[in-house]
């Protein structure tokens, strides 16, 4: 194992914990999902015109926000159908022009479940350098992204610009698939997001407890994930989320548990 | 943004929703220490109204102007957490609105917040989630409280107990109050003026006179009129000056 792919890893999960808030909060898993089948075809379009994987993900990924955003306004279909549109046309053209390309299946099923063979050690800097920015940038839209996920008519009112902040949301989902599909896979990307931060949701009291907690719970699944999918040579991603789920599968018995102790006890 | 003598002034303002007419030349102002409140039909336009009040849309036509510097307070129609978001009510109080400690407990013992600063939002009744919203609207000690049907969801008893709690935000603070409301003679003694709007602005006026206004006779019919008179009789019988009008909705 390269400290610098858990270091990268370790990158995108502290990113990973209080976006997927976000996507529980708004609803947002589908909406991940298409972001991480579209990131095929910016692979592929980042072969076809030369520039690196993760700016062809994130520029397809600026498309597909720009295009649902349109889209919704039309008020033809609903948002989960344009999703599912969006989504499996993206991920139907990039499998067929990864093909075109002549890459090999084994190569477009490492894209599908992540890897350590295709990650190219150069990228990894920059994608800890853009989650890190990534984080910064969401910790700044915080307070008006949290209240626009209680009210956005109140946000609204209160001066938050609120289509601009729902986009810069997607901006960051599509930096944290862009940095995260090689490792983890675009089928399983949104898992990243949603299991760390619904496991924190269990204990967590408030949004910050809830955002930091799913940092943490998605460290720990990439530092027990990553080595053990290193040593017996299984697919990253599946490894990953196998542990995270684990992690949730615990703390719900856990809270279930004690929610159950304290109602044994007699009324206080 | 403009000095004049009112707040906020709407001048012929014109708004359509699909390609109907919503707002068809409504011109309202709102004065210092006024008290409005908007009744109509639904669908009459009146949340419409209060958006382009605060802002938050701009009509075809026609202007909205605030005071310069103005700040409103805002208490929208519907507001519906979703239960994933763990908010306490203290965190949802200062969330994008930087408020002391102190400041929070004072808020929250004007409204009668103070048992549910450390509840989650996502599990307040009704009532509780209307003075909490309340508090948040004062937070910024706004010139302005607007507030879109506050109590249509509370039972009787909440209703009045949360227009009760209004009036005394209005006499006891300096702004001005701009409300959609049904529950017109729950109000009566604070409201200045009612304005009834429907697409456009069908009468406006003291509560006594718009009671006998032959347009609100036919919109509302005659039982809320009576209603309305046979209020206002008592209120002109016992309190001829503008004295303490506290306890009055309730008598």
């Amino acid at each position: 194992m390269i400290p610098a792919v858990l270091i990268t890893a370790i990158a995108l999960a502290l990113l990973a914990g209080p976006l997927g808030c976000f996507v529980v909060w708004r609803r947002m898993a589908y909406f991940g999902d298409g972001l991480a089948h579209s990131a095929l075809l910016g692979v592929a379009i980042s072969l076809l015109i030369g520039i690196s994987n993760q700016l062809g993900m994130i520029l397809i990924a600026i498309v597909f926000a720009v295009a649902l955003i349109w889209l919704r306004t039309q008020r033809l279909l609903a948002t989960d159908t344009l999703l599912g549109i969006l989504a499996h046309a993206a991920l139907s053209l990039g499998i067929l022009a990864m093909a075109l390309l002549g890459m090999e299946d084994a190569e477009v099923h490492d894209y599908l479940l992540g890897s350590l063979d295709n990650l190219s050690p150069d990228s990894l800097p920059l994608v800890v350098l853009g989650s890190g920015l990534s984080l910064g940038l969401l910790m700044r839209l915080w307070p008006g992204l949290l209240l626009m996920t209680t009210s956005e008519e109140l946000a609204h009112a209160e001066g938050v610009p609120v289509r601009t902040y729902e986009f810069l949301l997607m901006l960051l989902m599509g930096i944290v698939v862009a940095g995260a599909v090689q490792l983890v896979g675009a089928l399983l990307i949104t898992s990243l997001l949603i299991i760390p931060a619904s496991t924190a949701r269990l204990f967590a009291k408030s949004p910050e407890v809830m955002g930091v907690g799913g940092s943490l719970i998605a460290c720990l699944s990439m530092l027990i994930g990553l080595p053990i999918a290193d040593t017996l040579a299984v697919p990253i991603g599946p490894a990953i989320v196998s542990f995270s789920v684990a992690i949730f599968i615990l703390t719900l018995t856990a809270k279930l548990a004690m929610d159950w102790a304290r109602g044994k006890k007699p009324a206080a | 943004m403009s000095n004049s003598d009112y707040l906020i002034s709407a001048k012929n303002l014109c708004a359509s929703r699909q390609g109907r007419m919503v707002l068809d030349h409504v011109s309202l102002d709102l004065a210092e220490n006024d008290f409005i409140t908007l009744i109509g039909p639904n669908g009459a336009g009146k949340s419409v109204l209060l958006r382009h009040l605060l802002k938050l849309e701009t009509g075809q036509s026609g202007s909205v102007s605030h005071r310069d510097g103005l700040t409103i307070g805002y208490v929208p129609e519907r507001f519906q957490i979703d239960p994933t978001l763990p908010m306490p009510v203290r965190r949802f109080l200062s969330l994008n609105n930087p408020l002391t400690a102190e400041a929070i407990d004072a808020l929250a013992a004007e409204t009668h917040c103070e048992a549910l600063l450390e509840r989650p939002l996502a599990g307040l009744s009704g009532g509780e989630l209307q003075r909490v919203l309340l508090a948040r609207a004062l937070a910024a000690s706004p010139q302005v409280l607007m507030l879109d049907e506050p109590a249509q969801n509370l039972d009787v008893s909440g209703q009045l107990q949360f227009y009760q709690l209004i009036e005394e935000i209005f006499e006891n603070r300096d702004l001005s109050v701009l409300m959609v409301s049904h529950d017109l003679h729950l109000v009566m003694s604070s409201t200045r003026r009612v304005v009834c709007l429907y697409h456009h602005i069908c009468c406006s006026g003291a509560p006594e006179s718009v009671a006998r206004d032959p347009e609100f006779i036919s919109m509302f019919g005659k039982d809320m009129a009576q209603m309305m008179s046979v209020y206002q009789h008592s209120h002109n019988h016992d309190h001829n000056h503008d004295h303490d009008h506290s306890g009055e909705a309730t008598s």
